[in-house]
């Protein structure tokens, strides 16, 4: 599975990564992945899944998937 | 003994060849602490209503904040005022970098100008003094040239040079200023004010320190410490660092409301080609910063590729890989670091320009537009090297360049037929890039700012929208009550979105960066009254914070009152009352009755006659500005 950790949400991997390779056999819950790669729930703003926007809480994803977590998305630049 | 500001302000007569200086009382500062509400202030004192914005009469204010200048991270900001050629009314910009610092050094709080030179002049402004120069041989060259030209015959390299380019000296109402060829006051048509003042550059250098007029400077370095760690420790501010706004692109394109081909949709099939990714991979070849800030935001460009890209006007931030990708239709991004080039070299505001570009497009493809008008050029969504070309005539106001470069609002009334409903403005000017689809709170920000469409009115309703989120809790100390879903349109997020115009009108005048302060970014709301503290020696609260940029505001809105403005032009272009056809938020419009309710809620927490629009004297007099309600009461 590859996921993808936007805006500051990538601040909360150790290794600042924005994108992440989990082998991940089982299906497992978007709730359940943001736990296990320490994203504090308030700060997803925006899911996607194979490019497609889904709910965080009814979702669950596996293996083959791309995953995107995005935070609050503010606007900005002169 | 004033603390924190200089209480200079330079006038200089073009016209007359007259400088002189004028003190700023202490009492008359604590109203209007810089940038946007002293611009206000002397617009409304010096400027009759009703004068050309690009005759003699304009006066063009620059003016600083109580805080540029100060050694800590975003102390950077300086605004650019005057009537908007764009709008016709209150015409404002701001912009970080470096040349306000320096004013601010060379013992100037703000420069006032009016007239117009005979030929092409610069000012020059060193340590309290100032002298203008002849720029004739300056004239329609790029600002690269211009500022080494400057600094070479100023025999310092050290000089900071605000100027305009090609689209200033043309008039296109949408140009611009810049310092250091790589920070800009881009909106509402400054350069255009300057250029038809025939003033190319203002050239400053300062020798006295900030911390020696402040009243506390110990703590004023303490607190510049703080924030180095703060920079580092912060999610926002390590982000802003790392990808800075073109890390938006991907997920407001996953939330529906990348604007695309002209907002027609949120949604853009060729996003990987704009996405940090690809800019890191493509683009990117190195990092700035503005004066004495850590976050170091800004990004460099180089490209020898497709396009070749010189490294000399800074990287596309988002709002400008939005307007020349995805809302123009096109998926490469080093055309959009060449349209952004260009607009560096030009001085041409990226937004109004891309949104401009994305118009003529629509009207081309709807033949509102032919291929005459066009020069042969297939004016076509997707056509990125026509995209790039169109930068150029609009700067240079060739064939339909010459139309389109009085904005989108005047090209459709020119047009005719469907042209208006392709023009995506408030008052004149042109959309960002955000969709208010899915962030109404923005909306209601594009359709009341003085100065027209603006994505920097407030903070966009997804960082208030849960209440466990870091941005929300950072923004409590300002009296937010409750956490509201982005797309609520209600009288509860018109309220919330009043509250925090407040605050970033504070900012606008106070001198920081949207890119500071809580609840953008690392700077909590305690810190920055400690500062304003610190720096003035005034005993603030949150509360006068609040009431310094409501007052700016009200004194914009006056402004507006004065040239004709009312409630009917606090409205959003049709095309976002009507729903997005695809992407995750296909079939939702913004609903004009929800709009309109919101409207009235926010003009009742302001305190103004939701009839006209216009401040009640009440609330003019509670803001100590009683003095402009008869300017009202006489429009
Ligand atoms: S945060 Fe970025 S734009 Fe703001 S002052 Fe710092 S470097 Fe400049």
């Amino acid at each position: 599975m590859r996921v993808h950790l936007g805006g500051h949400l990538a601040w909360h991997d150790p290794q600042k990564r924005s994108w992440i390779a989990i082998d991940q056999v089982a299906p497992i819950s978007l709730i359940d992945l943001a736990h296990q790669l320490g994203l504090p729930l308030a700060e997803i703003a925006v899911v996607a899944v194979n490019r497609c926007t889904v709910a965080l809480d009814d979702t669950f994803v596996s293996d083959a998937d791309r995953v995107e977590f995005f935070p609050p998305l503010g606007g900005g630049g002169e | 003994m004033h603390h924190g500001f200089t209480g200079k302000i330079l006038r200089v007569d073009l016209t007359a060849r007259r400088l002189w200086t004028e003190e700023v009382a202490e009492t008359l500062y604590r109203l209007y602490p810089g940038g946007k509400a002293l611009a206000a202030y002397l617009l409304l004192r010096d400027l009759p209503a009703g004068v050309d914005p690009l005759g003699p009469g304009n006066v063009l204010i620059l003016a600083n904040g109580l805080l540029t200048g100060a050694p800590f991270s975003t102390a950077t900001r300086f605004t650019a005022a005057a009537r908007s050629p764009l709008t016709g009314g209150f015409g404002e910009s701001e912009a970080g970098g470096f040349w306000g610092p320096e004013l601010k050094m060379a013992g100037f709080e703000a420069i006032a100008v009016t007239g117009r030179a005979e030929k092409p002049a610069y000012l020059w402004v060193k340590d309290g003094q100032a002298e203008i120069r002849d720029a004739t041989r300056l004239w329609k060259r790029d600002p690269e040239d211009v500022q080494a030209v400057i600094r070479e015959e100023l025999g310092d390299r050290l000089v900071r040079v605000l100027q305009i380019g090609l689209g200033g000296e043309n008039l296109v109402r949408f140009a611009g200023l810049t310092n250091e060829l790589r920070h800009f006051n881009g909106r509402t048509g400054m350069g255009a004010v300057m250029g038809s003042k025939q003033l190319k550059a203002i050239a400053v250098r300062g020798s006295s320190k900030y911390l020696e007029q402040a009243y506390e400077p110990k703590a004023i370095v303490e607190f510049g410490r703080r924030l180095v760690r703060l920079v580092k420790e912060h999610p926002a501010s390590w982000d802003l660092q790392d990808r800075g706004t073109p890390g938006l692109i991907a997920g407001l394109n996953a939330a529906g409301i990348l604007p695309t081909r002209n907002f027609h949709t949120g949604e853009f099939e060729g996003v990987d080609g704009l996405r940090w990714e690809t800019y890191e991979k493509e683009l990117l070849s190195g990092r700035r910063s503005c004066f004495a800030c850590a976050v170091r935001c800004k990004r460099e460009v180089k490209v020898d590729d497709r396009y070749q890209v010189t490294d000399s006007y800074g990287g596309p931030e988002y709002e400008t890989i939005a307007g020349f990708g995805s809302n123009c239709g096109i998926a490469d991004l080093q055309a959009v670091a060449k349209a952004n080039e260009l607009c560096g070299r030009y001085t041409l505001d990226t937004i109004s320009t891309s949104a401009t570009v994305a118009f003529a497009m629509e009207c081309f493809e709807h033949g509102l537009i032919s291929p005459e008008d066009t020069g042969g050029l297939e004016l076509r969504f997707g056509n990125a090297e026509v995209m790039v070309k169109m930068v150029d005539m609009i700067a240079r106001r060739e064939q339909i360049g010459d139309l389109l470069a009085d904005g989108t609002r005047r090209a459709a009334e020119v047009i005719g037929g469907d042209a208006a409903y392709f023009a995506m403005h408030v008052k004149g000017q042109e959309l960002p890039m955000h969709d208010p689809r899915g962030k109404v709170g923005v909306g209601l920000g594009y359709a009341i700012n003085e100065a027209g469409a603006d994505h920097l009115t407030a903070f966009h309703d997804s960082m208030v929208a849960n209440p466990e989120s870091l941005s929300y809790r950072s923004a409590l100390p300002l009296g937010v009550k409750k956490a509201l879903p982005a797309r609520e349109l209600s009288r509860d997020k018109a309220e919330l979105y009043g509250l925090l115009e407040n605050w970033c009108s504070f900012e606008k005048v106070i001198g920081l960066c949207y890119f500071g302060p809580a609840p953008r970014s690392f700077i909590p709301v305690e810190e920055v009254v400690g500062v304003v503290a610190a720096a003035s020696g005034w005993d603030v609260t949150v509360d006068e914070l609040l009431r310094i940029g409501e007052r700016a505001t009200n004194l914009a809105r006056v402004f507006d009152v004065r040239e004709g403005f009312s409630r009917k032009d606090d409205t959003l272009p049709e095309r976002l009352f009507q729903p997005l056809e695809t992407g995750p938020l296909a079939g939702v419009g913004i609903s004009r009755d929800d709009f309109e309710a919101a409207m009235t809620a926010l003009y009742e927490f302001k305190g103004w006659d939701p009839v006209t629009a216009a401040p009640t004297r009440a609330r003019l007099e509670a803001l100590g500005v009683g003095w402009a309600a008869e300017m009202i009461e006489a429009a």
